[in-house]
């Protein structure tokens, strides 16, 4: 029983740190593209968005995963 | 009544939104316990705290008829016999106070004295009352601001005073950067009044959550999951051959990898969706646990090393949840013009001509 708290306490720890990376790369790269092309920067910012929601969308998943363990 | 039509899917969007059994809270829970779970659910009722509490209406099937009661309290004071009478599911969450009055109780789950429950439970709940008046809110809010463009056509439909010009830059927003951006310039017109209509409903739901007394209907999983189905339906209507071509046999694939890429693909059309439902419940559900964590921590604090310490630590906990509230406006724009976007973005796609795609392909 406390092992599910500790399941979902390290997964949601691990969803995180890939979520963390994923999004950090997405910025890094939409930061050198704007300082590139300023004149592109409205478009990298909706592709950026587009790009980090999706992330988001299957770090969500995760979590939704960690807290039905943590609920169980 | 072309105008009509155009507010039609926010009044769907109202009817189709969520009756659905009430959330059961656990019974043996400490009563001076912070139950976050149980702040963010769905209830009966909508609490004005220091004032009292509205009881919500309840719509409960029985034995194949609608039964109808104005509030829990009616129900559990009708039926004229022993046997006919409702009950709380869990009498022992009512708290009784010195005086022999009550608190009203954790869970408002309705059963018979045989233990039956209703076979439905259709009651009007506080996610489902503050969506229909997000609903209502905006149909009279853009009804009035359809009325004065009306009226001001004349003068080159030019926007006069606060109101109009707050919104007219958010519709303008959501028509140029979202509408037109991602579906194309053809067809983006028929799509933007719906879209126009999940970006505000989802915007006004967010920011109730926080206004006092107020709540998140977007903190609900089954009023996302109506958004998102409606984004659904209608990206497969927008669907061109092509679309369907490319989710049941891709062209220019060998015949044998569609045995895999057509589940995909098909699968690929339930998981859009889903995505969508989870990343608003999700993002709204954790800001407004964040928001009660942060705050318990001042009473965890008083737990730990006493009702000073506690008292003492709020200087700290409470910029901490004005921070995060800060935040929070930022997001309820955000989780807004996201679901709106992905939406469009699907409707796009579904929706795009793509012979033009074609020639490309053979190009290389």
């Amino acid at each position: 029983m406390e092992y599910a708290y500790l399941a979902a306490g390290l997964g949601a720890g691990l969803a995180m740190i890939g979520a963390a990376i994923g999004i950090g790369m997405i910025g890094k790269s939409a930061m050198e593209g704007t300082a590139r092309q300023p004149e592109a920067s409205g478009d990298i910012r909706t592709s950026m968005i587009i790009s980090a929601g999706l992330i988001e969308g299957a770090t969500f998943f995760a979590l939704a995963i960690c807290i039905l363990l943590a609920l169980k | 009544m072309r105008r009509a039509l155009r507010f039609f899917p926010i009044l769907l969007m109202v009817l189709l939104a969520g009756p659905r059994p009430g959330v059961a809270a656990d019974p043996n829970a400490n009563p001076k316990r912070i139950d976050i779970l149980y702040k963010i659910s769905d209830h009966h009722y909508l609490d004005f705290k220091p004032i009292g509490k509205v009881e919500l209406p309840r719509i409960l099937r029985v034995d194949g008829a609608w039964v109808f009661y104005p509030s829990t309290t009616a129900a559990l004071n009708s039926g004229d016999g022993w046997t006919d009478a409702w009950y709380l599911a869990h009498p022992d969450t009512v708290i009784y106070k010195a005086d022999g009055t009550t608190i009203a109780p954790v869970s408002y789950d309705l059963v018979k004295a045989d233990g039956s429950t209703a076979e439905f439970d259709f009651s009007i709940t506080s996610h489902l009352a503050w969506f229909a008046f997000a609903g209502v809110l905006v149909l009279v809010l853009f009804g009035r601001l359809a009325s004065k463009y009306d009226r001001s056509r004349k003068d080159g439909l030019v926007p006069r005073g606060t109101f109009m010009n707050i919104f007219e830059s958010l519709v303008i927003f959501v028509r140029d950067d979202i509408a037109k951006a991602n579906i194309g310039e053809e067809k983006y017109l028929k799509y933007t009044p719906y879209l126009l209509s999940a970006f505000f409903m989802i915007l006004f739901m967010n920011l109730f959550g926080l206004a006092p007394w107020g709540v998140t209907s977007t903190s609900d999983i089954m009023v996302t999951a109506v958004l998102a189905l409606f984004t659904f339906f209608i990206t497969q209507k927008a669907g061109t051959k092509d679309y369907w071509m490319h989710v049941l046999a891709m062209p220019g694939v060998p015949k044998f990898m569609l045995v895999i890429l057509t589940p995909v693909e098909i699968l690929g059309l339930f998981t859009k969706p889903f995505a969508l439902t989870v990343r608003l419940f999700a993002n709204m559900a954790s800001g407004k646990m964040l928001v009660y964590s942060i705050l318990g921590m001042i009473f965890l604090f008083a737990d730990m090393f006493g009702d000073w310490v506690g008292i003492g630590s709020a200087a700290i906990w409470i910029p901490f949840t004005l921070f995060i509230y800060a935040i929070k406006i930022f997001a309820s724009f955000l989780q807004a013009y996201i679901f709106t976007m992905f939406s469009a973005l699907f409707i796009g796609l579904a929706a795009a001509d793509h012979s033009h795609d074609h020639e490309h392909g053979h190009a290389h």
